[in-house]
């Protein structure tokens, strides 16, 4: 049996369970998502998307909803970061905190669409195409429940949401799905965290979408530090309503099969859009980002820079798809790409995507791949700093560059910590 | 100090020969100019001295203090004691002033069996050593070089140098692209820095440094030789006549 099917069934097993115990609407968006994931299947080798990343490989046949192996716990970080600290266990809330600050709203996702159907419904799916992306099509598909975090109109949430990903399934596919608004004017930051969960060889494929209504701004960082026998596919769909910001870092530092998949459509004029990216790729590791920004409507910027520093045998790979529609004139997209692979049995493979249909826009983008600057590494020598310590420093101050677009100044400190503590075993 | 005999170096990667044949002695406490034509093989000099692996050394010696020069890594060179002002300073882009100085400084301590500087102790000594050259302080928060002027990056080199404290101490074309006051800036900041310990080599091509910086010897360097030295009038001799006469003299191609 293929493994797709197989997948479809154990779904809609629960799909009839869940209609049998009087069942709740939420069942009929899932199968909506079954029926797009059915029609399109796993990515196979011959898919350009997948071309470099042969994630499907990773849905062996033994692969399945039902986790019953239990579930091991990561290694926490940023506790001291002054802020709301949630917890999951597979992407979903260990509990509801107690005392919130008026306009934010957390819950799971299930609890609010029985709470407000037209809300929910309204929101859901909104960049999110199922006919396009089949893992987050299978995640939307199987996840049970999500979480709901709903920032009302003008409300500006000053404590930073920091979303501990603290318990994982030992194996099998975890599937969660994530719903942030920001309403009219509302602004909120949230920080996932996925710590080192060792040896947890679970499969997370989440869906995660963002929107921001009209001058709204929601700022997200994400850390994955899972262990070499994790895979993810982390599908972001963020939609942008009119002068509004969004803002993602997504730092990659674990995972022995990582797809960041980072969709954005700006669908309204005046949006800021800026996607950054960091990842290190060690061992064997497999860490691969696509980001798409789709420019439907025109007077928008989007800025992008991804950097990623490749070693041992790992695989680092990057596409940067930037689309600007034909009315969408003056836009300004910028996008940059730059990789440092640190030994020969590395690769990289980097490929922007330009598709302009609008006659009146400014688009630049740039890729570099290379070694260390050996002109820089001599200076440094130069000045007495030993060949180990002038690498570090180099390396650090790449992958720093990006850091250094986060906000809040803890984050900052603990990603330079594991930075060094990273590189440092590679720059001898 | 430093004993160059018969030094031939030639390009790495192609094999060209750049220094035919080099002999340079330099004493503790003396300050050596070494003018010559562009492409003569000055800061080739400076670069093998430095131990810069581009350049292959396939005959000669050098004689650092007592120790075989050529058997050191670039960064045991610097911890020893030689200091290289580049004429192309590189910039580096997120490493700041403070950390690179920091790292070099307490390297170099930690060679001659000091302990690392005290981070109030490192403050007191970067804040003394960047008035030397009227270095802006707010230069230090910077990335080392990045953005700065042509004159700050010159600068910053003789800041640099001041940090490290080092024997010898060779500077490569440290004064062009110095307006006349950053130029004096810098040679006052050299000037301070000389004593009976300190040997310079400043390659140049221009007599008004040595005006400032006044030289024991001058040497020209041609077509990868030393094939003239003399006190600091020869210096104004070149000036004058440029250097055919010398091609002339020594039957040098130039
Ligand atoms: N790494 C290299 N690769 C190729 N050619 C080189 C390299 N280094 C030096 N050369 C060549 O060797 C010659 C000497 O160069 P060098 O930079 O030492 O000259 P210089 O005396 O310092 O000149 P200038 O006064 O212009 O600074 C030049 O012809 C230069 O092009
Ligand atoms: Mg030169």
């Amino acid at each position: 049996m293929q493994i797709e099917q197989k997948l479809l069934n154990e779904i809609n097993a629960r799909l009839e369970r869940q209609d049998a115990n009087g069942g709740n609407g939420w069942a009929s968006t899932r199968r909506l998502a079954a029926g797009a994931f059915k029609d399109m299947g796993l990515p196979t080798r011959r898919s350009e998307a997948y071309k470099y990343t042969p994630v499907a490989k990773r849905f062996t046949d033994n692969l399945s909803l039902e986790n019953e192996a239990g579930t091991v716990q990561a290694t926490r970080a940023l506790e001291q970061l002054d802020g709301i600290h949630l917890s999951t266990t597979n992407g979903l809330l260990d509990s509801v905190p107690a005392h919130l600050p008026s306009g934010l709203t957390i819950s799971s996702l299930v609890d609010a669409y029985q709470g407000n159907r037209v809300f929910v419904n309204d929101h859901l799916s909104r960049a999110f195409v199922a006919e396009r992306d089949a893992f987050s099509s299978l995640a939307a598909a199987a996840a049970e429940d999500g979480i709901l975090i709903h920032v009302a109109a003008n409300t500006a949430v000053d404590q930073t949401i920091v979303i501990h990903h603290d318990n994982v399934s030992s194996s099998g596919l975890v599937q969660p799905r994530l719903l942030v608004v920001a309403d009219k004017g509302a602004s909120v930051q949230i920080i996932e965290h996925f710590g080192h969960a060792g040896a947890s060889s679970a499969f997370e494929n989440r869906i995660a979408e963002m929107m921001v209504a009209d001058g709204g701004s929601i700022d997200h960082v994400l850390i994955f530090e899972r262990s070499e026998e994790a895979t993810f596919v982390n599908g972001l769909h963020v939609y942008q309503e009119g002068s509004s910001h969004y803002a993602t870092n997504t730092i990659t530092l674990g995972g022995g099969m990582v797809r960041n998949n980072l969709h954005f459509l700006p669908d309204g004029e005046e949006c800021e859009t800026h996607l950054n990216g960091l990842y290190i790729a060690r061992g064997s590791q497999h860490i691969d980002n696509h980001t798409f920004v789709d420019h439907a409507k025109p007077n928008c910027e989007s800025n992008e820079l991804f950097k990623g520093i490749v070693a041992d045998t790992a695989t680092g790979v990057f596409n940067g798809k930037i689309l600007v529609r034909q009315d969408s004139q003056k836009i300004n997209a910028y996008q940059s790409s730059k990789s440092i692979l640190l030994d020969r049995s590395a690769s990289i493979y980097a490929k922007p995507e330009l598709e302009i249909y609008a006659d009146d826009v400014r688009c630049s983008h740039g890729a570099t791949t290379g070694e260390l600057d050996e002109d820089a590494l001599f200076y440094l020598r130069a000045r007495g700093i030993p060949a180990e310590k002038a690498r570090l420093l180099l390396l650090e101050a790449f992958a720093r560059d990006v850091v250094d677009l986060i906000k809040e100044g803890s984050v900052r400190d603990y990603l330079y910590a594991r930075l060094h503590a990273i590189l440092e075993a590679h720059a001898s | 100090m430093l004993t160059i005999k018969n030094l031939h170096a030639s390009i790495e990667e192609d094999g060209t020969e750049i220094l035919k044949g080099l002999d340079l002695t330099v004493n503790a406490g003396e300050v050596h100019a070494i003018m010559g034509p562009n492409g003569s093989g000055k800061s080739t000099l400076a670069s093998v001295l430095a131990g810069r692996e581009d350049y292959e050394v396939t005959e000669g010696s050098i004689d650092f203090d007592g120790e075989d020069l050529l058997e050191m890594e670039t960064d045991e060179r610097a911890r020893e004691g030689l200091f290289l002002a580049f004429q192309y300073p590189v910039e580096l882009p997120g490493v700041s002033m403070s950390n690179f100085l920091k790292q070099a400084v307490n390297s170099v301590r930690e060679h001659r069996g000091e302990e690392p500087l005290s981070a109030g102790d490192f403050l007191k000594l970067m804040k003394e050593k960047a008035a030397l050259v009227h270095l802006d302080p707010s230069l230090k928060t910077r990335s080392v070089n990045e953005g700065f002027s042509g004159g700050e990056k010159k600068r910053n080199e003789i800041f640099q140098l001041a940090m490290l404290d080092p024997k010898l101490a060779i500077l490569d074309e440290t004064d062009s692209g110095l307006d006349i006051d950053a130029l004096r800036i810098v040679a006052d900041g050299v000037n301070d820095l000389r004593g009976e310990d300190r040997a310079f080599v400043v390659i140049t091509h221009y007599q008004r440094l040595l005006d400032y910086i006044v030289p024991d010897f001058v040497h020209v360097l041609v077509d990868g030789k030393i094939v003239m030295s003399g006190g600091k009038e020869l210096a104004l001799e070149l000036e004058e006549k440029g250097y055919d006469w010398i091609k002339a003299d020594t039957g040098q191609a130039v």
